[in-house]
């Protein structure tokens, strides 16, 4: 793409996301939504083939859609309270309405059905941009709105938690794996919003943290499916030793990194006096642990045959950058004794 | 006073029983341009006249147009108008519609809860809005250059998609 548009369309993503984070009146923060929403269509559809088009459009349907309800709940709001400010919402109608138009715009259970199909259609790295960049500014919002109802944040977190364990299970390709990925723990994440919104953001950074090492082991691999997964194991040894501690750091296992929200949502849920909740989410957890374990069967714990070429390859200096994933393997498996420090520093 | 409004009302639900009943492009076009005006006649009386001023502008003068020129250029040779049978039965059964649940809200205090967005009951310019537009060319400042700056992305949005004439996003272009 010309860079010079590249350029603007980036600069228009940091700037959509900064203006939703600084606003305090809806109607600035729906034209943040709006300009991220604009801004990613092009970098989605960059690669002209049709199911990346398809993808795009899909996309773009549902966040207009999403955007939409959030501008008629403000509206509804102002018309039934007189006021636009974001903290200061208190009717439940245009509460639950914005609860639901944003779980749209980030892919909760039951709305879910979008983002494996329209993750699947883009190349690795927008899709690092959708899965992680974008979920920021939504959740920026969710996380000021005062929450009416308890039970309907915790449906949307428990659905959301099962969705994404039972529907990563029957695929092959990597990308909807993420996506059921990204669903599961958004469900953890609206799970504990209404108890402690400081556990929420926790989940949601650590969880950019271990999806941008993920995605970035699968774009050196060049890896899409399973089956090129599993024929990876030669091409960089160090990734092949690291990625399955990566992924187990997305199932949430001990000592590793990822452990850290889990523990920490299901002592607080325990805390409420919600056991059947938190067991359930546990449980749930376990669906996603085995899909995480077969990704790391087929790239590590064997070694997949294939022919000499693919045994024996060249390895030549790749002009991809590798210090960002570095950087963030290490964050993605070394963080959990830093535990105190995350929960005294995020405080919401 | 209240007759015009009642017959605005009225076209304006003709109107969109018009577009609703899946006629060719050009004929919904057309029944767009009856329900824009028509509430832009209730906007006016009930304290909006700077915002049916606008509507006018640029739904109808700007998006509108464009919208009737690409119609035009993808003009079909059976164009389905509001007489041929299937979109006559469309518009019956959404007049049957209306009626039936206009029946429901009929009466009551259905009848007295419209009321006009600011105190003045004259029918002029200087309603309710111009305030509103006063405020938002003054502290709203901010918020209109960032319109601006989504205007001007979107524009650039909207020629990276079509750029590349079938080799790039869209093959129809």
């Amino acid at each position: 793409m010309n860079p010079y548009i590249l350029a603007t369309l980036l600069f228009g993503l940091g700037l959509g996301t900064t203006i939703t984070f600084a606003s305090s009146h809806w109607l600035l923060a729906w034209m943040g939504l709006e300009m991220n929403t604009l801004a990613i269509i092009p970098l989605m559809a960059q690669h002209h083939h049709p199911r990346a088009v398809e993808a795009t459009t899909k996309y773009f349907l549902t966040q207009a859609t999403a955007a939409a309800m959030l501008l008629f709940a403000s509206t509804t709001n102002a018309w039934l309270t007189g006021q636009w400010d974001i903290q200061q919402m208190t009717h439940p109608l245009p509460i639950t309405l914005i609860t639901l138009a944003l779980a749209l715009k980030i892919g909760l259970a039951p709305v879910h059905s979008w983002l494996p199909e329209v993750l699947q259609g883009l190349d690795l790295t927008t899709g690092l941009i959708l899965s992680t960049w974008q979920k920021l500014a939504p959740f920026a919002l969710l996380l000021q709105i005062q929450p009416v109802n308890s039970s309907i944040l915790i449906a949307l977190g428990l659905l959301s938690t099962l969705v994404g364990g039972w529907g990563g299970l029957n695929q092959t390709q990597l990308r909807k794996i993420l996506a059921y990925s990204s669903i599961a723990h958004l469900g953890w994440m609206i799970l504990v919003l209404q108890f402690s919104p400081s556990l929420t953001l926790l989940t949601l950074l650590t969880y950019f943290v271990m999806t941008f090492s993920t995605f970035l082991v699968f774009k050196l691999n060049k890896s899409t499916s399973i089956n090129m997964l599993a024929t990876s194991w030669a091409k960089a040894p160090a990734l092949t030793a690291l990625a399955p501690l990566v992924l187990l750091s997305l199932g949430g296992l001990p000592p590793l990194t990822g452990f850290m929200p889990k523990w920490l949502i299901l002592q607080e849920l325990a805390k409420q006096d919600l056991a059947p909740t938190a067991t359930l989410a546990a449980m749930s957890a376990l669906l996603s642990l085995y899909f995480y374990l077969r990704l790391s069967y087929a790239m590590t714990l064997t070694m997949s045959p294939n022919n000499l070429t693919g045994t024996t390859p060249w390895r030549l200096q790749s002009s991809q950058l590798t210090l960002p994933l570095a950087i963030s393997t290490l964050a993605t498996l070394l963080l959990l004794p830093l535990t105190p420090a995350a929960v005294a520093l995020l405080t919401l | 006073m209240t007759y015009i409004m009642s017959l605005f009302l009225l076209g304006l639900v003709l109107g969109l029983i018009a577009v609703a009943s899946n006629p060719s492009p050009y004929f919904a076009a057309l029944g767009l341009v009856v329900v824009a005006g028509m509430g832009c006649g209730v906007l006016v009386s009930y304290g909006g006249p700077f915002l049916s001023l606008v509507l006018f502008l640029i739904y109808l003068g700007g998006m509108l147009v464009v919208f009737a020129y690409s119609a035009a250029l993808a003009a079909e040779p059976y164009p389905e108008t509001w007489g041929s049978r299937p979109v006559a039965a469309y518009m019956v059964i959404y007049a049957a519609g209306v009626l039936f649940i206009s029946s429901k809200f009929w009466g009551g205090w259905h009848e007295v809860s419209w009321v006009p967005g600011d105190e003045l009951g004259e029918f002029s310019v200087f309603r309710g809005d111009i305030g509103g537009v006063a405020l938002m060319y003054s502290v709203g400042g901010g918020m209109l250059v960032i319109s601006a700056w989504v205007l001007l992305l979107t524009l650039f949005v909207v020629l990276e998609l079509t750029r590349g004439l079938s080799r790039g996003t869209l093959r129809a272009v």
